[in-house]
């Protein structure tokens, strides 16, 4: 130690602090705190906790911006949360647990100030590995999605959702020092979230304020949800409103104990309150609209509620098969699922010369129950399966049986029996119901349990006569098939051809 | 005067740790000996502003710190190092040391310079960019001081600064302090009575909560030619001091 060697600095007479000398001070002090902070060493485990348990799943499900944004809201908080409180709260601890609480108290820089910036460090990371997160996902979906552009507001409530993580981690750790604040706080956290996420009941719930809610409850990331419409954001902003609010109420609770800066603190906690209330209240307004969305009557925008124009792919079939373009990948198994339908029906009186997919209709039922139906006004229209390949329990073949119980039956029932009114008709024949069960083909997956509600109404009864005649029928080519119907289908529909006239 | 202290008391629970202490202090070094337990450190946490006094007036630096705008301005000018002082391991020593600079709200354009500086003082240069969990433990009492420095504090408030100082640590650093106590006030908490003799102008004995003595070493050094035991003059009137306090 000097005395003499190294010459005290004189100090200005009067140092004059203004705001860009705050602000440049300000900056150096964060720049420390992100060079020493606790997040930095855990995003390597940020992002292998997102790999295994999120990216996996986002990344097998079909390549549409609906399934996999809303997968991502779903997914990535929860992953996140483990490290991103962690760190929090261990950052949040750190002048307790390290004894540094008398050297720092005598300093000028108020004590929130100073957690300001280690908190700001905190979630500047954790916001980068959120971001980080959100960007590969997006990047590698831009790359493979057939139609469409990125959906931002899942991405928006995820980012939102991090500061109020690292609010609550770092307020705990501040409040309770202790050494085993961090693993309790992180725990609490990863419950709570995990809980509020299994709490919601129906389109009212105020549970779906939850971030990780993307959608109505027992829909979610349903495939034809923002594809037909717009992505409603009602849902989002309040739930980024609750997470804002959240984290000022909490940053401004750390704020409280400052004597002179009470009142200040009492009015940011009343606002972030007051922010996360009302999102809380707005998401109890929620209704499920037609197209599979939450819609918050205050925050909606009617002009959300126009359909999205679009330009359809279609096949290369005798009957043209139309879908939505986000649904451009599975045309060729649509086609192949019901191409002998396609040959066999094309051309004959009823059979449409060109079939489009429309979207489905979504009705809340009580509970979390939700039927999605869909209104048909015309044979030239369809609807395709709501589990696609790819997502969760859904395989390629039951998408094949799902088109043949639906588009394979729809169109054998509107060629075979006629159009028009058919409530008022006579049930069908036997003979066209082996004609129908020799049409559609179902994948051996299927078993007959899963028809049984079709027999007698489109399907004849395993075993009957018309059963054994419509193996016969089926057993033709699908050519062959067309030329009889083509022939015959007048006097069928007529009901003047019995079973022992097919051939 | 730097230091104004009138009747001041501190209180923790039924410990009362500070009882009427009325001390001045001006430009210069003050040593404040004592016992342990003698409520030193309470003392100099209160005229840290770490901890405000039960009852009792504190004036620093010509202002009230009782009052938020003052207590501020008081901080930006003062520096201290506690008796017990926590680290951040990860940080080197000069980052540690801009730390609390920046804390102290120096003007942001001087704190490289300054931190440099402090760092020479402390005999660190060569070690600035180490991380403190890899110094030893008078290493790290010296970036204690170097921290404390940083800011040429007019009031310099420190608590055991030569604990774990080697000798050739200990004499260097009371240099620095008669160079420190030139321009500023600085007092020194301590259990080594040789510390006061060589850089202190002014000395404090406490015990049990009360100023006990207070005026020059050669005079606590006059106490002890008649009575007291210890091997060093300043030792003899220390325990002189203390025996006809407890008589």
């Amino acid at each position: 130690m000097t005395a003499a060697s190294a010459p005290a600095t004189p100090r200005p007479a009067a140092a004059r602090r203004g705001a860009g000398t705050a602000v440049l001070g300000s900056g150096r002090l964060l720049r420390l705190e992100l060079r020493h902070n606790a997040m930095l060493w855990l995003l390597p485990v940020a992002f292998a906790l997102f790999w295994y348990n999120g990216y996996r799943e986002i990344m097998a499900l079909p390549p549409m911006w609906n399934l996999r944004a809303m997968t991502l809201q779903n997914r990535l908080l929860l992953d996140l949360v483990v490290p991103v409180t962690g760190a929090a709260a261990w950052m949040g601890s750190r002048e307790g647990r390290r004894s540094i609480t008398d050297l720092v108290a005598g300093t000028a820089r108020p004590r929130w100030s100073r957690q300001l910036a280690t908190w700001a460090a905190t979630t500047a990371w954790a916001e980068l590995g959120c971001l980080a997160c959100v960007a590969v996902v997006y990047i590698i979906t831009a790359r493979q999605a057939s139609w469409g552009g990125p959906l931002w507001w899942p991405a928006v409530v995820s980012a939102a959702g991090v500061p109020a993580l690292t609010a609550i981690g770092f307020a705990a750790g501040a409040w309770f020092p202790g050494r085993f604040v961090t693993p309790l706080v992180t725990v609490v956290a990863f419950f709570g979230l995990a809980f509020s996420t299994q709490a919601a009941s129906g389109d009212h719930s105020y549970w779906q304020i939850s971030p990780l809610t993307a959608g109505a409850f027992d829909v979610g990331a349903g495939s034809e949800v923002a594809t037909f419409y717009r992505y409603l954001p009602d849902l989002s902003i309040a739930q980024v409103m609750f997470s804002a609010g959240l984290t000022v109420a909490l940053l401004g609770a750390l704020a409280l104990p400052v004597a002179r800066r009470r009142w200040l603190a009492a009015v940011i906690i009343a606002a972030g309150l007051g922010a996360a209330g009302t999102a809380v209240t707005l998401a109890g307004t929620g209704r499920l609209d037609p197209h599979g969305m939450i819609v918050i009557p205050a925050l909606h925008d009617a002009a959300s509620d126009q359909p999205v124009s679009y330009t359809p792919r279609c096949s290369q079939t005798m009957i043209l098969v139309c879908v939505h373009p986000a649904y451009a990948s599975f045309l060729p198994a649509v086609t192949a699922a019901v191409g002998p339908e396609l040959t066999e029906f094309a051309g004959l009186p009823g059979a449409p010369a060109r079939i489009s997919q429309v979207a489905e209709i979504y009705r809340q039922e009580s509970g979390n129950g939700i039927t999605i139906t869909a209104h048909l006004a015309s044979p030239s229209e369809f609807i395709l399966p709501d589990l696609l390949p790819g997502q969760p329990g859904a395989t390629s073949d039951q998408f094949t049986a799902n088109l043949e119980e639906t588009l394979g039956l729809q169109l054998a029932r509107d060629v075979i029996l006629g159009g028009g009114d058919r409530a008022a008709a006579p049930g069908p024949s036997q003979a066209q119901l082996a004609v129908i069960a020799g049409s559609v083909r179902f994948p051996a997956s299927v078993e007959p349990r899963d028809l049984a509600p079709l027999y007698g109404q489109l399907l004849p009864q395993p075993g009957s006569p018309a059963d054994l005649a419509g193996r016969r029928f089926a057993a033709l080519s699908p050519a062959a098939r067309h030329v009889w119907l083509a022939q015959h289908l007048t006097a069928l529909r007529a009901g003047r051809i019995s079973l022992a006239q097919l051939p | 005067m730097n230091v104004e202290i009138t009747d001041l008391t501190r209180r923790f629970g039924r410990n009362q740790a500070v009882d009427g202490v009325s001390l001045q202090a001006g430009p210069g070094v003050f040593g404040l000996l004592g016992p342990n337990g003698a409520g030193k450190t309470t003392l100099l946490r209160m005229m840290a502003t770490v901890i405000p006094p039960t009852t009792g007036h504190l004036r620093l630096l010509g202002r009230d710190p009782g009052a938020y705008g003052p207590r501020r301005e008081v901080r930006r000018r003062l520096g201290y190092l506690p008796q017990n002082l926590g680290y951040y391991p990860g940080f080197t020593v000069a980052e540690f040391v801009e730390y609390f600079a920046l804390l102290k709200e120096m003007p942001a354009a001087r704190v490289p310079a300054a931190v440099a500086t402090a760092v020479e003082r402390v005999d660190l240069g060569g070690r600035a960019k180490a991380k403190l969990r890899t110094l030893s433990g008078g290493m790290l009492r010296r970036v204690g001081i170097a921290q404390a420095i940083v800011n040429e504090p007019e009031l310099l408030l420190l608590d055991e600064p030569t604990a774990g100082l080697d000798p050739e640590q200990r004499v260097n650093f009371r240099a620095l302090l008669r160079d420190l106590g030139q321009r500023a006030t600085v007092v020194v908490s301590t259990h080594l009575v040789e510390d006061v003799g060589a850089a202190c102008s002014q000395v404090a004995l406490m015990d049990q909560g009360k100023i006990v003595f207070d005026a020059t070493p050669d005079e606590l050094t006059a106490r002890g030619t008649e009575q007291g035991t210890g091997d060093a003059p300043l030792e003899r009137g220390y325990t002189a001091v203390l025996a006809a306090a407890r008589s």
